[in-house]
């Protein structure tokens, strides 16, 4: 099977059905506008604007089911490089990426950026150090691969037991970035459209698996860079007479400058190991937008850049990604993919948060508190902005702001139509379903495949791998929706920590996994559990303020503990044995058949010599 | 298929080129951001350099390193005879 031409498999068609998907999307929102210039009600368009775009998502979710294996955890392998990026990428940034990154931008300016830079390197990093192999590998979940690379049962158990932690952090994060942006967009309570949306983000999947999540994101990857694309670019051409807001906003960002000191916001350093990121609740502006270090501290930030962009690089819901792709060489094209994407959208939100700085100060700051400009008033009223009244005029200081609310404040600074702001709505509920989706999926596939199906699971029929897998997704979502309701605290937290938790639990262990040859079970168990206390211990201290590690840099110190108990736990136990340092040297070379497929393969033949065909006698 | 006796050739040329793949970029990741404040002074495009490089400027010598290393790496395989067979 492995020695099909690429080419053949790829389904040469893709580029026009998304073509038709992206076509139909502008149209939706054209209809969109023209229905709010002709007065229909406000309600009906916002469900237009929410239901609309869900509909296809799940549509395409359902067109893709599935009964084959392959197809349900790998997509078949005939995801073409350039949507394996694309959907990498957006799943990567999610509600965190496109709802709080923008927003701390917004009120931290140039320190938020630690967080732009983690992705991509996350992207970077996991292009050279992991994914090929991965590939090659070619198991579907991260536990199986461990479990099957260093022949170890006990090791795919723990390996299970230790990822579900980031993939419920992540789970209840993600779910709660697309409740909020949901409920803007519907006008309905949280607490109700979180079951909708982890509803819709469940039935996008269950029907593929694998291949539903991989066309499904596709049409959410292009609505959410559509979404993102037409209030940046309308804004920079009504702000500096040109579009690409990306490369424009220079000259709006020296003014902004200049005002930022004439009102006199100060400049002040934080203390090297501070990591203040705006909050969830109503937040002042904290600090001038282009200086460094106000908020992060300049150790905090180089740290916050490598824990991201490690827990990027072995985040659970994005490791069955490599998988998916015809062979090796376009894994790793994938990922230019994935930084091309992801840096045009990196370089778009600070765009937004400088032009919706740029307005903010601009008409609003220094002006008489009763003498405010309409969309001012429209965010107050909704209840973004909130304005201290007790002072003449409006300081920096009276003024407080939602911090993920950023990205749909500026088509309303802008004084764009209802529906603009309706559209980067749908942009942000998009990214948070398509990382809802991914980390669902993972969830499901780690407790069906390594936990319910047993010990050997690749013997069993295709049908009954699938309705196992099915099952437990629709456990995960149940379980999601609980999380969301259950969980306190703000989303992004929960979503750096889960990055905390990946990187230091799972990355040390994959990277030696496949660089270090002397590695073996007890190292890689002792590996995982240690970097998974050692965080979780960080974390508590750092959220005690026990020590002035912040939580949020918890694998700072997880990390190295991980690595260290991973060398330490080998290198005290025996060497691996022959039949391990082979399938590493295998694994190490990208020409030759997928490692996993040889093996069910071969374990299929043996069945059927011994006369029982598992997937007949079904 | 690769032959035995090329495996331990293919495998340091790899990790040659991971290593100068990844280590530039780390550098460039961890010094850019602490020298963007002395930086800041000097203007690209009216954008500020220091804010300049540590977000346009290393979004973009992510994706150089991405796309070298994947034309290199992909030499190297045909070079040794690793690639895959289509």
């Amino acid at each position: 099977m492995a020695f099909t031409a690429r080419t053949r498999l790829v389904n040469p068609r893709l580029g026009t059905y998304f073509g038709i998907f992206a076509a139909a999307f502008v149209s939706l929102v054209l209809m969109a506008l023209m229905f709010e210039q002709l007065g229909t009600a406000d309600a009906a368009v916002r469900l237009l604007m929410f239901a609309g775009p869900i509909v296809f998502f799940v549509a395409i979710g359902l067109l893709s089911a599935s009964r084959q294996v392959g197809d349900y955890f790998v997509s078949g392998r005939r995801v073409p490089a350039f949507f394996n990026g694309l959907v990498l990428a957006i799943s990567a940034l999610g509600g965190a990426g496109f709802l709080a990154l923008t927003g701390s931008l917004f009120s931290i300016g140039f320190d938020a950026l630690c967080l732009s830079l983690g992705f991509a390197a996350g992207f970077v990093f996991m292009g050279l150090l992991l994914a090929p192999y991965l590939r090659k590998a070619g198991a579907y979940t991260v536990p199986t691969y461990l479990g099957r690379r260093l022949e170890s049962q006990t090791l795919r158990i723990v390996a299970a037991a230790v990822l579900a932690v980031p993939l419920l952090l992540l789970l209840a994060a993600e779910a709660r970035f697309a409740a909020y942006a949901a409920a803007w967009l519907t006008g309905q309570p949280e607490g109700v459209m979180a079951l909708v949306v982890v509803g819709c983000a469940a039935a996008a999947v269950v029907a593929g698996g694998m291949r539903s999540l991989t066309w499904s994101s596709s049409a959410k990857a292009i609505a959410v860079l559509f979404a993102l694309a037409v209030p940046a670019t309308v804004t920079a051409i009504i702000m500096s007479n040109l579009p690409l807001p990306q490369m424009t906003h220079g000259n709006i960002l020296r003014v902004l400058t200049r005002t930022e000191g004439a009102r006199g916001l100060p400049i002040f350093f934080a203390p090297v190991l501070a990591a203040d990121f705006p909050g969830q609740g109503l937040e002042p502006l904290a600090k001038r937008f282009i200086q460094a270090f106000g908020s992060v501290g300049s150790l905090a930030f180089t740290l916050m850049t490598l824990v991201t962009a490690a827990g990027v690089a072995a985040s659970p819901s994005l490791l069955m990604r490599p998988g998916t792709t015809p062979g090796v060489y376009e894994t790793r094209k994938s990922f230019g993919w994935a930084v091309l994407v992801g840096g045009v959208v990196l370089l778009t939100l600070p765009a937004v948060a400088v032009f919706l700085r740029a307005l903010f100060l601009d008409q609003v700051i220094g002006q008489p508190v009763d003498r405010l400009p309409s969309w001012f008033q429209a965010l107050q009223q909704v209840g973004i902005v909130q304005v201290d009244t007790s002072t003449p005029t409006v300081g920096f200081s009276s003024v407080r702001f939602q911090r993920d609310a950023a990205l749909f404040a500026l088509p309303y600074a802008a004084g764009f139509p209802q529906v603009l702001v309706y559209l980067a709505l749908a942009g942000a509920l998009a990214a948070a379903l398509a990382a809802l989706a991914a980390a669902l999926m993972a969830t499901a596939a780690i407790l069906s495949e390594d936990i319910m199906r047993g010990l050997q699971p690749e013997t069993a029929p295709d049908g009954a791998r699938i309705t196992t897998a099915r099952v437990c997704l629709m456990g995960a979502a149940f379980v999601t929706a609980w999380l969301t309701v259950a969980a306190p605290g703000d989303p992004l937290k929960l979503f750096l920590w889960a990055l905390n938790f990946s990187a230091s639990a799972i990355f040390p262990v994959l990277v030696l996994s496949v660089w270090w040859k002397r590695i073996n079970a007890w190292g890689a168990m002792a590996g995982m559990l240690a970097g998974l206390a050692v965080t979780a211990l960080a974390i508590l201290m750092g959220e005690t303020e026990a020590w002035a590690l912040p939580g949020t840099l918890a694998a700072a110190v997880g990390l190295p503990a991980g690595t260290a108990a991973a060398l330490a736990g080998s290198l005290l136990t025996p060497v691996p044995g022959k039949s391990i340092l082979d399938g590493m040297n295998e694994m190490r070379v990208p020409g030759g058949e997928t490692l996993y497929d040889r093996e069910v393969r071969l374990q299929r033949l043996k069945s059927l010599a011994a006369g029982r065909d598992p997937q007949v006698s079904s | 298929m690769i032959d035995w006796s090329e495996r331990k050739a293919y495998w340091r040329h790899t990790k040659m080129q991971m290593l100068t793949s990844l280590l530039p970029f780390l550098a460039a990741l961890i010094a850019i951001p602490l020298y963007a404040d002395a930086l800041n002074h000097k203007r690209v495009l009216g954008i500020p350099l220091g804010y300049f490089l540590a977000c346009h400027g290393l979004l973009l010598i992510a994706l150089v390193t991405v796309a070298v290393f994947v034309n290199r790496q992909d030499a190297i395989d045909h070079w040794h005879g690793a690639h895959e067979d289509i």
